[in-house]
């Protein structure tokens, strides 16, 4: 599977200025400089960037057709707000969408960590998920 | 969810846009169907969240729950149904040639350095800071990440390339590599904006010449002020972290991000077993022991610890502990503090962490209500995690100790003895390496 490397360094963070070599910047300033004379001494430096491991693509799972008569959980993975707010959601789903039948639940464990157990009841009695996280 | 097939909608403040969507794609999935609120849903009643349920995605626009609804119902697209594996570059083994100053610049415009200048990585100093280590320059040394974000690899000759640019001598490289063994990355991505400092125990704290007495945490040394740079730059480069917005998001950041708490313990001066004896190393062994938590706060005197008469330091400490966030306090005292503690009785730390772990407490509601317990240690009592969820089932006035373990609570020596001064800072003990190993 090929990904354009350049999305693949901006979705880590990453310049893709350093893809260039030389640098961008530094061609410009090159350019300039050969305008003029210069003595100056031209070195190279290491790249101070570790190896990020290689992206796993992971399919997104077939949608629903429709909401109507489906269980959806509303899933707090923590911090402070999300709780209240999915709380909140499922409250108006209630009045406007009645038959959708929502679930709440708080997810246990530190923040990033799974939730096995969370994860099957979803997967056994549950259509779809809403994960929320606070601030 | 995704990969177990059920359909999900994930969902953000909007303060966290570029991180969800930076972290979904390095996770694999590059379009996510992410919804976002208005920022912060913290702190706003009910009702003014049901005025964000009703209203807009700050992000796209769209009413929200349409958004969710079609998310959850729109046929996925054919790019989206597909797997594999993409290899990720970080640009070229080398830059240039250039000149000294465009390289400077490059590695500052291309968020590599700590915007100080720095001494420039050239294969020849990079060879050089390898003769400080007996270990090959293409041996991994570990992995590193900050957060909760997929951690990179590094090699030897990678953590040298960072402590060229710190400024570090070849010497203090085996420091470094046992740091960077740890995994624990020098800037976090909590928008407590945390900070991390680095104890150093054993006689390779005279051999780089570092700085335990006047202005030990002051910067009076090269290996005290380029260690700590050093772990600061790896958290840049080694790993994913530092990227404000994206993998940083400390709301005010922190200064000791600059070059960390690097403390070389005074054992010569000290009363007491210096820490890596404690955590179980031989004296003669080379540790370094690194910690991390949201700050520090200076107190004054060294009276007291229990002692009714004069209670300054024990009544200092107990009000410290009691307006930290962070889960442990490194308390570090100069030898007159620790001198004098020892006149009362506290011949040991241990004595010392257990008098304040017993002494310094808050009713289970107190705790139950805490910024800490809420956010981060109910989710752990929901997994029947102790002592947290025997917390949980205590009685509202029932006292409970601040820390969760006595051995949260650590003290180190250095100073230069002018005056009894001691500084705490509120981090827990992460882990300890050997330095020893790397050299």
């Amino acid at each position: 599977m090929k990904m354009n490397r350049r999305d693949l360094l901006s979705l880590l963070g990453v310049s893709p200025a350093l893809l260039a070599t030389p640098p961008a910047h530094a061609q410009q300033t090159k350019t300039a400089h050969a305008a003029a004379p210069s003595t100056e001494q031209k070195f190279e430096a290491l790249n101070p960037k570790g190896t990020p491991p290689p992206v796993r693509l992971v399919p997104m799972a077939p949608r629903l057709d429709t909401l109507s008569g489906k269980t959806i959980y509303l899933v707090d993975t923590g911090f402070m707000g999300g709780g209240t707010f999915l709380q909140q959601m499922q409250i108006w789903f209630g009045k406007n969408m009645p038959d959708v039948t929502t679930v709440f639940r708080k997810k246990a464990g530190a923040y990033p960590e799974e939730d096995p157990a969370l994860w099957k009841e979803i997967k056994e009695k549950g259509n779809a998920a809403i994960m929320a996280i606070g601030h | 969810m995704e990969k177990m097939g059920v359909p999900c909608v994930p969902m953000a403040t909007q303060a966290f846009k570029d991180l969800a969507k930076s972290n979904a794609g390095k996770r694999g999935m590059p379009h996510a169907r992410i919804v976002f609120t208005p920022h912060p849903v913290w702190g706003k009643t009910p009702e003014q969240l049901m005025v964000y349920v009703e209203g807009n995605d700050p992000v796209t626009g769209k009413p929200m729950i349409k958004e969710i609804v079609d998310d959850l119902t729109t046929p996925v697209a054919e790019e989206d149904k597909k797997s594999g594996m993409a290899d990720v570059s970080v640009g070229p083994p080398v830059f240039g040639p250039e000149t000294a100053d465009n390289l400077q610049k490059y590695f500052l415009d291309n968020g590599m350095t700590d915007f100080l200048p720095i001494i420039l990585p050239t294969e020849e100093k990079v060879n050089a800071m390898l003769q400080g280590t007996s270990h090959h320059p293409d041996e991994v040394v570990g992995k590193m990440a900050a957060g909760a974000f997929a951690p990179w690899t590094f090699t030897v000759k990678q953590v040298a390339v960072n402590a060229v640019m710190a400024g570090c001598e070849p010497d203090y490289f085996p420091v470094l590599l046992a740091i960077a063994s740890s995994g624990m990355a020098a800037l976090g991505s909590s928008t407590t904006s945390f900070a991390y400092s680095a104890v150093i125990n054993g006689p390779i704290r005279d051999k780089l010449n570092m700085n335990y007495g006047l202005g030990a945490l002051s910067p009076f040394a090269q290996s005290n002020a380029t260690i700590g740079r050093s772990w600061t730059l790896m958290g840049k480069n080694l790993t994913p972290g530092g990227v404000p917005g994206d993998t940083y998001q400390g709301g005010q950041g922190n200064n000791l991000d600059y070059n960390n708490l690097v403390i070389a313990e005074d054992e010569k001066n000290s009363p007491w077993t210096p820490l890596h004896v404690q955590l179980g190393f031989k004296p003669e062994e080379n540790v370094v022991s690194l910690f991390g938590g949201p700050d520090v706060r200076q107190g004054h005197g060294a009276k007291g610890a229990g002692v009714a008469e004069n209670a300054m330091f024990d009544e200092q400490i107990s009000y410290m502990f009691h307006s930290m966030v962070g889960d442990g306090a490194l308390v570090i005292c100069d030898p007159l503090v620790a001198k004098h503690l020892v006149e009362q009785g506290y011949d040991t730390k241990e004595k010392l962490s257990d008098w304040l772990w017993k002494n310094t407490v808050r009713t289970a509601k107190e705790f139950r209500e805490s910024f800490l317990a809420y956010v981060h240690l109910y989710p752990l009592a929901l997994q029947g995690r102790e002592p947290y969820a025997a917390w949980y089932k205590l009685a509202d006035d029932t006292l409970v100790p601040f820390f969760p373990r006595v051995s949260d609570i650590n003290f180190v020596v250095c100073g230069g003895q002018a005056n009894a001064f001691f500084q705490v800072a509120n981090m827990r003990h992460g882990r300890s390496a050997s330095i020893d190993k790397w050299m």
